[in-house]
């Protein structure tokens, strides 16, 4: 039998003792995360008469786009060291994790409607399952890599084994932004909006869909998003990373951001069911 | 603090008036979340109001407590916030167990997977295990009794069926505390027997219960002790027939105040009612032998009113003994008095109400108004008492 204690700044009043309750709450919803995502998942396809195939669609057609811009001489993006499609098709694989991960799970607490002011869960659960959603779609896209890899005839480096890897700082990042937005945009609805403009505008200002260039590398080495984006690229292609001390600094402050998030949203979280 | 299930001390919750606020509190509380302050949550903002103020009760194992009151009294808070979902501005709330609510039916159920697959998404969202669902599914299949469509999309339920799933799953959900929110006001008779059976037995099983309901007569009959709130405190803690009685006092006095201030919002309204004894006194307390004569006084806005007078005795739940109608007739705009003889009491020594009304017709179909006052017998030695039964009467034996 636990013993349940509610008063006024309880988790406040914790201090540190709250993060091996909060990595205890978390072990024990992942079967919650589990059918919450089976849940989404199911339900959106069911829908659909060509089901998760839509996923791949999208990122066809901005390949073929770009591929085409490219050959008419009106967009001139430069040796990348690879086909340009499977350069694009990284990147954007990528980029989508953190993009469709963010905008999902800023709604993620919204789209749970009444769910949350009468039924007493963990929140987390909706915002992991949400970025779930996102990291399938990644898998997905990353299936369509391999394959493409046949059709154009390229072998990657052996750097592809720690491609996984080097993605890891791009999930945890998505994850600890993604608790943050569902907070605030609980309270605040523009901030969907906000979010859906700043991740368009975001990426053209880092290099998903072209490749880092030397002289304008100013404004590459101030955006942290960029060497989480450029580096699994890297591996594939060359086997390692161009840039090991940017992509360190980055993935340090995703996974500083998500700690810090993550614990704000335990705090905050009880705040949700009567502001929402 | 062994035997304690449920502890609530003083226990507060505000909330704010406007959207604007919501959203400007809202972002302050967190913006002092993330920087470690801690808010002064016993006072109140610009715009804010107690919604909960200072409620207080302690419940042991097993023991059901009922919390009735107007709307907007602060009941469903007060469960919100046993339930976890609002944390108490002022006052804390000790638990001990698992905590389980028949609160929303089928949250987390999405209308495009089947009944099964519902099951357990909803099951998971209640806090059970995937090894906890196998073993009770087919418990739950049967209790909900959907037959074939437990394999097609929900949204193809009918909202009983809906409703009975939902509450198949909850109900399977084995909590040491058990709240429930008015959620039996949806689904059919039989429905409602089988849900208030099997409350019934988690009851007797240890479970502790907290009801928050409008219906009195579940109150009445789930519940022994009675908390009545009106506008955030406890306006009395006791057995359920005085809380339902004052909940009564409560919503006629609120009545007496509009029509006070020349609001009614009844044409007809009964604003007294008086028991005389054989010297015309008013009395509280009358004895089986006496006749019973009853006095209403009425105020009636319309014209050309008719209806039928009724003067109702009933034990303190409210169960109905002896009904009189005096028939249809006109009524007179303005103040009156209708009188009434009963030609003798015949009830067995107790606490009782009577009750005063008018009505459409005999039938009843529609109740004007009805006040009841609480009415006491007392037994006298020429009309024995039996525990058996509400009346007692004269009665002459002969043996051949």
């Amino acid at each position: 039998m636990e013993d349940i204690l509610y008063e006024p700044n309880k988790y406040l009043k914790m201090g540190v003792a709250i993060w091996p309750r909060m990595f205890r709450e978390l072990a024990g919803s992942r079967e919650l995360i589990w059918r919450l995502f089976i849940r989404d998942w199911s339900a959106r396809y069911k829908q659909t008469a060509l089901g998760y195939i839509w996923t791949i669609v999208m990122p066809f057609i901005a390949i073929g786009t770009f591929m085409f811009l490219n050959r008419a001489g009106i967009l001139n993006i430069g040796p990348t060291g690879m086909p340009y499609p499977l350069f694009a098709l990284i990147g954007l694989a990528v980029w989508q994790l953190f993009a469709t991960g963010i905008n999902s799970g800023c709604n993620s607490i919204v789209t749970a409607g009444s769910m949350i002011s009468k039924i007493n869960f963990p929140l987390e659960a909706l915002v992991f399952a949400s970025t779930a959603q996102a990291v399938f779609e990644f898998l997905v896209k990353s299936a369509l890599i391999i394959v493409f890899f046949f059709v154009f005839r390229f072998v990657p480096s052996w750097g592809i084994i720690l491609f996984p890897l080097a993605v890891i700082p791009m999930l945890v990042l998505t994850l600890g932004l993604s608790l943050i937005l569902s907070l605030i945009n609980g309270v605040l609805r523009d901030t969907a909006n906000i979010v859906t403009i700043l991740t368009m505008f975001l990426m053209f200002l880092t290099p998903v869909l072209y490749p880092v260039s030397t002289d304008k590398s100013i404004l590459f080495k101030l955006n942290p998003l960029a060497p989480l984006v450029t580096a699994p690229r890297d591996l594939i292609v060359h086997g390692r990373i161009n840039d090991p001390v940017d992509f360190f600094i980055s993935s340090v402050l995703s996974f500083l951001v998500f700690f810090i998030c993550w614990r704000v949203f335990y705090i905050a979280k009880t705040k949700i069911p009567e502001r929402v | 603090m062994a035997n304690v299930s449920i502890n609530a001390e003083s226990i507060g919750k505000k909330f704010s008036k406007s959207l604007k606020h919501v959203m400007l509190y809202g972002l302050q509380d967190i913006a002092g979340n993330i920087f470690g302050k801690r808010a002064k949550t016993d006072l109140l903002r610009e715009n804010e109001f107690w919604a909960v103020d200072g409620v207080s009760f302690k419940l042991e194992k097993g023991e059901r407590l009922g919390i009735i009151g107007p709307n907007g009294s602060g009941k469903t808070t007060v469960l919100k916030m046993l339930n976890g979902i609002f944390m108490p501005d002022k006052g804390r709330i000790a638990m001990s167990g698992r905590v389980g609510a028949l609160i929303q039916v089928g949250a987390g159920f999405h209308p495009m997977l089947t009944g099964r697959e519902n099951i357990y998404v909803n099951g998971a969202i209640l806090g059970m295990r995937k090894k906890e669902i196998d073993k009770k599914f087919d418990s739950i299949v049967d209790f909900a009794d959907i037959g074939d469509f437990l394999d097609s999309p929900v949204r193809h339920y009918s909202s009983g069926m809906y409703v009975r799933l939902g509450f198949a799953i909850a109900v399977h959900s084995q909590p040491d505390i058990l709240l429930v929110d008015e959620i039996l006001a949806v689904g059919d008779a039989q429905f409602y027997k089988k849900c208030t059976n099997r409350i019934d037995e988690m009851t007797s099983q240890g479970t502790t219960m907290v009801l928050v309901s409008h219906n009195m007569w579940l109150i009445q009959s789930m519940c022994q002790e009675v908390i009545l709130l009106n506008k955030g405190k406890v306006v009395k803690f006791g057995r359920p027939s005085e809380c339902i009685y004052e909940y009564s006092k409560l919503d006629e006095a609120e009545e007496a105040k509009k029509a006070a201030e020349g609001k009614e919002s009844k044409f007809l309204v009964i604003t007294g009612i008086e028991v005389r004894d054989s010297g015309g006194e008013v009395t509280g307390e009358v004895d089986p032998a006496s006749p019973l004569n009853v006095s209403a006084r009425y105020h009636c806005r319309d014209d050309k009113v008719r209806g039928s007078f009724f003067i109702r005795l009933t034990t303190p739940d409210g169960y109905p003994l002896y009904t009189a109608h005096s028939g249809v007739n006109d009524l007179l705009k303005g103040e009156g008095t209708v009188t009434a003889r009963i030609l003798s009491v015949s009830l067995v020594g107790g606490e009782y109400r009577l009750w005063a009304g008018v009505s459409d017709t005999e039938k009843e179909t529609s109740i004007y108004d009805a006040k009841q006052i609480k009415l006491d017998v007392r037994p006298i030695a020429s009309y024995p008492d039996s525990k058996r039964g509400f009346f007692v009467n004269k009665v002459d034996w002969n043996f051949e």
